[in-house]
């Protein structure tokens, strides 16, 4: 077990105030504020950078940028901590200072181009020495001057192989993490997605689920079932359900087998603490926690699980003024802490308000794994993307193999690339063995062994491993096939499991293909505002986003009214007013409208609610609705809002349903604040989703929007508060009957 | 979400008695909000035991601590049973005091499940989906008959893709005539059993053996009348003492080619266990002619699909099938005001109102309705689902139920197979302002049944279940149509 240094105890040199970086181009003059702006400006320009308004103003800023970071010793670099926005350094940057002194020593003269020049001269002993002096900002200057060659070649002289019950990460080999995710944590869906996944000869990183609900029965029932399948099975690897810490230390100390303890990690110390409720302190604990009472303690050499990627302080706004490739590398810095078994990077999974197309997630991408790899940690990846960004499965496939040149760890197996819970699109098993088998790479030795004993691999007289018969073949896990029958039926999105050499078969790839052409169209198609008047007279109102690349490309401008629609509403004597907006599909208003308003229009007239006429506003995100119950002085604005299209075509028609509560009465709002915590809280929400024909039916839903609304209105709450107030009173009445 | 559930299956046939105890999970599909039973684990399953009689009665004082020590072994209260069932099946169900052996059980286990007797078409249909649905889902081109024979009656299904199509019954079982064990020397003779051997010029009664022949002549005259059910043949089998032992025919659809016919059952775990391996038990011990019957089927033409189709459970069939196919579970969005009005048991199902019911069929079935004071159900048939079809139903079922004046304390439920449960009760009640005691359980699949229970709201659904089951020849109708 590695010794975690007490935070008092690294040293970070005091704040500085912010330097002016300048230089001068071809007679231009470039200036920058502090090493924050530079960091920025000096970075390839992405979608996150430029809405922060970090990313260089032009080409030649951003040389001018890279040529003053360039100039800039480790020193320097060291001395100027970045700051939070209250100007003091959080505990991520604090623990990223705990380098080695000694090797830092050596280095601190160095200016960070001399750094890469060295990297790229030095064998991989020396990058590895180097790496161990480095903080995620030094990491993170070097990989803005490094082009994509660069990057590959620096990152592949490392290796960072780990050990639990399989050896990953070591030299010719290529692993992977099965991620059998079901939209309702189904046993049987995740059982036949985890049979695909090692019948592919995928998951000797870890059998990894993404529980879709976060409680310690759920997710205890969930490891005591991956527990079992592996041993049933006798694959040698790991298991992990990636719960919150909190959950899976709870789950741990109930005796469930928390074999690797995972939680997503955020760059700044704001939004680990208020996003992603985690401390330093909390991930010190769970690293001993699992050190001392793991059930791999003595088998397995590390047992923490990380998952990071670009962008995520910046959505959530508590980047600090830092850019997105410098708080990933903070990421790897606090990482680093707790010599982990995988480090999962998962840019591309925000959307286009972080990486709009391929090419800037392919470099971010490529930074990160750079990033990782020379901070010390086993890098594996999971170039991604949602189907509201620009990026295709060309330009994932493009980054899977600049990556794997690179010298990835590790990928994802997402069966046919479509997460049938969280919406996006990852690696797949078979694009792990088309990979293996382009670079020459192997899985991990032992769970090598076992495939080619199941036949999923063959070994010839020379040592070659080639697929076996039972590659690609899930019933062989079965006892019958009424079995694998009814694992089938409780799988969504798995037409087929034909394949084609290492790929599915081209009928396979042809429907899920179009499943992601039709979700797109969704995406892009517009409101057609004609035909929805034909329902119902509307009163169409604009957002803030002028065009639909502004829409997707910054959230917050379809949360905002624009000033002309500010300027028409006013208070109205409604208890309810209904919203309609276009959200991430237009075409899921276009199937749903017509038989959902005439049920809530007939539906709150039957029950004497009133109601102003409907809103529709083109180009709105889900928080439109605050504005407008603002404006309008309403009790609860019923907002309709197409979801964002996954991997099933007819779901790229699912609407949702936001019951929005504007909380006015001050004892309610005392009320809502104790609940929740939260002493600003203005609004509460009851969410009804999957309004669509596969799942809740237009017209039943406008029957459930109504008993809500009446819900909301008669207990002065939503969300919650309200599912908890309504729990109360059932309790109460069994009660009653039972006495 | 899901949510832990227990079942129970209790099943109470001519010679033995047993219970299986299971939990499962109630887990709710995130995308369609469908609550589906998940996770079925049989978590206590009890011996076999003989049947208690006394006198030709059922042992109503035995039975009830049969029930209470299942119970208590497979730790669990009627209180926390959310389906399953009890079944008093073959002879047994003709014992005089079977009804009141039925209210017992129902009492014991609180009206938590369907308790019931005589239901015939219910046992077979249970007996096929308790041992081989899943078999007859993966072999979907393949009709299946299955035998389920007890010690009074054989229950048989015709069924296709893991759904049952015809059902028949016929007394025809191992304990029509009870021998001394380890002899043919008769004990005790059914009144079936007597009118065979008077056929059969088999001048024999109680303390006479059997011989070989007479022995085999019996068991002939068995295997003839199951091959006539499961060929068609009625010719084979018109005999008086034929006739006599036939209570529900199961009528064969012509050129239905190559049948598999499996056997659930006593005699079928004695077919099975042999086939396995197992050598046969010693001459009659059971005291009755189920080896023999066994013995002369796997001397049968069927005998090689036995050998090919082994069901997933024979004998056990008719209480799995109670405890995992009796309960059907509502959709997640019914329209119940009022949840305690539930459970509701015995409610008959008095018809079927449908999109294109003429005003006339409305009155009249709404005139049927008002005339079950303890409650009735009705099913709605849509034929689209479509807002203004949905609404001109609702509004014409309510204007009928307001100008009757419907008792609105009365039990009204609407079962549908549609997910519309929600805005169909809220369009009839005219969205709470008309009084009616209304359920409307949709995303059900309506059994061709007399006899509904609607069982207690749990996590937002109702565990519903069918019996009273008529023969399902009209099922098969519908499945032809379908295709």
């Amino acid at each position: 077990m590695k010794t975690l240094t007490p935070l008092a105890d690294i040293h970070v040199p005091d704040v500085l105030r912010d330097q002016t970086y300048t230089t001068s181009c071809m007679n231009q003059q470039f200036s920058f504020q502090g090493l924050k702006a530079l960091l920025g400006a000096a970075d390839y320009s992405k979608a996150g950078e430029r809405n922060a308004g970090l990313a260089a103003s032009s080409e030649t800023a951003r040389e001018a940028a890279r040529g003053i970071l360039s100039r800039l010793t480790l020193q320097h670099l060291y001395d100027h901590p970045l700051t939070n926005e209250q100007g003091s350094v959080d505990s991520v940057m604090r623990v990223n200072y705990d380098v080695d002194g000694d090797a830092f020593a050596t280095l601190s003269t160095m200016t960070a181009g001399e750094l890469k020049n060295h990297l790229l001269r030095s064998p991989e002993s020396e990058v590895e020495r180097a790496g161990s002096a480095l903080t995620g900002v030094m990491a993170s200057a070097v990989a803005k001057l490094c082009d994509v060659h660069e990057l590959i070649l620096i990152a592949r002289k490392v290796s960072r192989p780990t050990t639990a019950r399989t050896l990953l990460g070591a030299p010719g080999r290529l692993s992977s993490r099965l991620q059998p995710n079901h939209p309702t944590d189904d046993i049987r869906g995740i059982t036949l997605l985890c049979y695909l996944g090692l019948s592919l000869g995928s998951g000797d990183a870890l059998i990894g689920v993404n529980p879709a609900v976060d409680t310690v029965e759920s997710v205890s029932s969930l490891l005591y079932h991956l527990d079992g399948l592996r041993r049933r099975i006798g694959a040698p690897t790991q298991i992990c359900v990636l719960a919150h810490i909190k959950t899976q230390l709870s789950c741990l100390e109930r005796g469930a087998p928390v074999e690797i303890l995972f939680q997503s990690l955020a760059g700044t110390e704001s939004t680990n603490l208020l996003e992603f409720d985690i401390s330093v302190d909390l991930l010190d604990r769970g690293y001993r926690r699992m050190a001392e009472n793991g059930p791999l303690k003595g088998k397995a050499e590390q047992f923490m699980y990380f998952e990071t990627g670009q962008g995520s302080e910046l959505t959530y706004g508590r980047h600090s003024g830092i850019d997105m490739t410098t708080t990933e590398a903070l990421c790897y810095g606090l990482a680093r802490r707790y010599d982990p078994f995988m480090v999962n990077n998962v840019t591309g999974f925000i959307g286009p308000e972080t990486h709009c197309d391929s090419f800037e997630m392919i470099l971010s991408n490529l930074q990160d794994h750079f990033m990782g790899k020379l901070l010390g940690l086993p890098m594996g990846m999971a170039p991604c993307y949602t189907l509201h960004s620009n990026i295709t499965l060309e330009g994932q496939q493009m980054a899977t193999e600049l990556l794997t040149a690179a010298g990835a760890n590790y990928y994802m197996d997402v069966a046919l690339n479509t997460d049938r819970m969280l919406a996006y699109f990852d690696t797949s098993g078979h694009d792990d063995q088309t990979l293996r088998e382009t670079h020459g790479r192997l899985p991990a030795s032992e769970f090598l062994e076992w495939a080619v004993s199941r036949h999923i691999f063959s070994r010839g007289t020379q040592g070659e491993v080639t697929r076996g018969p039972h590659w690609g073949d899930p019933t062989q896990f079965c006892d019958s096939e009424a079995e694998f029958n009814e694992l089938l039926c409780a799988t969504p999105a798995v037409p087929s499991f034909k394949s084609a050499g290492p790929r599915p078969a081209d009928e396979v790839q042809r429907e899920m293909r179009v499943n992601q052409a039709i979700g797109r169209e969704a995406i892009h198609a517009e409101l057609q505002i004609d035909e929805l008047e034909k329902i119902t007279s509307f009163r169409v109102i604009e957002t803030e986003a002028a065009d639909q690349e502004a829409h997707l490309n910054s959230p917050k401008l379809g949360s905002r009214l624009a000033a002309s629609s500010l300027d028409r509403l006013s208070p109205e004597d409604c208890q309810v007013q209904i919203l309609v907006s276009d959200g991430l599909s237009a075409e899921a208003v276009h199937h749903n409208a017509n038989d959902l308003l005439p049920v809530i229009l007939d539906g709150l007239k039957g029950r004497t609610v009133s109601t102003g006429q409907p809103l529709l506003a083109r180009y709105g995100r889900v928080k439109l609705a605050e504005p407008v119950a603002e404006r309008l002085e309403a009790n609860v604005i019923v907002h309709l809002i197409g979801e964002r299209p996954g991997g099933d075509a007819l779901a790229s028609r699912s609407l949702s349903a936001y019951l929005v509560y504007r909380l006015t009465d001050p004892s309610v709002r005392t009320a809502a604040s104790q609940f929740s915590g939260n002493e600003d809280v203005r609004f509460e929400v009851t969410v009804i989703s999957n309004i669509y024909s596969g799942g809740l039916p237009a017209l039943e839903a406008g029957g459930v929007i109504v008993e809500r609304v009446s819900d909301i209105l008669a207990h002065q709450a939503a969300g919650n508060r309200l599912e908890s107030l309504l729990e109360s009173e059932a309790d109460r009445q069994e009660g009653g009957d039972a006495q | 979400m899901t949510a832990e559930v227990k079942l129970v299956g209790l099943d109470f046939g001519t010679t033995t008695s047993s219970a299986v105890i299971a939990s499962a999970q109630l887990t709710r599909n995130a995308v369609t909000a469908k609550t589906d039973l998940t996770g079925i684990q049989e978590v206590y399953r009890s011996e076999m035991v003989f049947t208690p009689l006394i006198d030709n009665r059922l042992d109503e004082t035995a039975l009830a601590q049969y029930v209470d020590g299942w119970l208590a072994s497979g730790e669990v209260n009627p209180e926390e049973v959310f389906g399953g069932g009890a079944l008093l099946t073959g002879l047994t169900a003709q014992q005089v005091n079977a009804s009141a052996v039925v209210r017992t059980i129902r009492r014991q286990l609180r009206n938590a499940l369907i308790a019931t007797a005589d239901d015939p078409s219910l046992e077979s249909w249970l007996a096929f989906m308790g041992s081989c649905a899943g078999m007859s889902r993966t072999q979907t081109e393949v009709p299946i008959v299955n035998l389920d024979i007890g010690g009074g009656t054989t229950n048989l299904a015709l069924g296709l893709a893991g759904n049952v199509l015809r059902t028949g019954c016929l007394y025809v079982g191992a304990r029509h005539i009870e021998v001394i064990p380890g002899s043919y020397r008769i004990r005790r003779l059914s009144r079936y059993a007597q009118e065979l051997l008077a056929e059969l010029r088999i001048v024999k009664g109680v303390g006479n053996c059997l011989t070989e022949s007479e022995v085999n002549a019996v068991l002939t005259f068995y295997v003839t009348l199951l091959t006539a059910a499961i060929e068609g043949t009625a010719d084979l089998a018109e005999s008086r003492a034929a006739r006599l032992h036939k209570v529900i025919p199961l009528s064969i659809p012509h050129g239905l080619d190559n049948v598999i016919v499996t056997v659930s059952g006593g005699v079928g775990a004695l077919i099975y266990s042999h086939l396995s391996g197992e050598s046969w038990p010693s001459t009659t011990c059971y005291g009755d002619l189920g080896i023999d019957l066994a013995r002369m089927l796997l001397s049968s033409k069927w005998a090689e699909c036995f050998r090919n189709f082994v069901p997933h459970s024979a004998g056990r069939a008719t209480v799995y099938g109670l405890l995992r196919h009796n309960t059907e579970v509502s959709g997640g969005t019914l329209f119940l005001p009022n949840p305690d009005c539930l459970p509701l048991t015995d409610l008959p199902i008095l018809g079927v109102i449908a999109s294109d019911s003429t005003d006339e069929d409305i009155e009249n079935l709404t005139s049927l309705l008002q005339k079950a004071r303890h409650g009735a159900c009705v099913r709605i048939e849509l034929l689209t689902d479509d807002g203004p079809s949905v609404r001109s139903l609702a509004e014409r079922l309510s204007g009928t139920l307001k100008a009757r004046r419907f008792p609105t304390e009365q039990p009204l439920v609407l079962l549908v197979t549609e997910n519309v449960g929600k805005v169909l009760g809220n369009y009839i009640t005219e969205w709470g302002a008309l009084p009616l005691n209304l359920v409307v359980v949709d995303e059900i699949t309506v059994r061709h049944a007399q006899y509904v229970r609607i069982g207690r709201l749990h996590k937002q659904v109702v565990p519903v279940s069918f019996y009273g089951l008529h023969d399902q020849g009209d099922a098969h109708e519908d499945a032809d149509a379908a295709r």
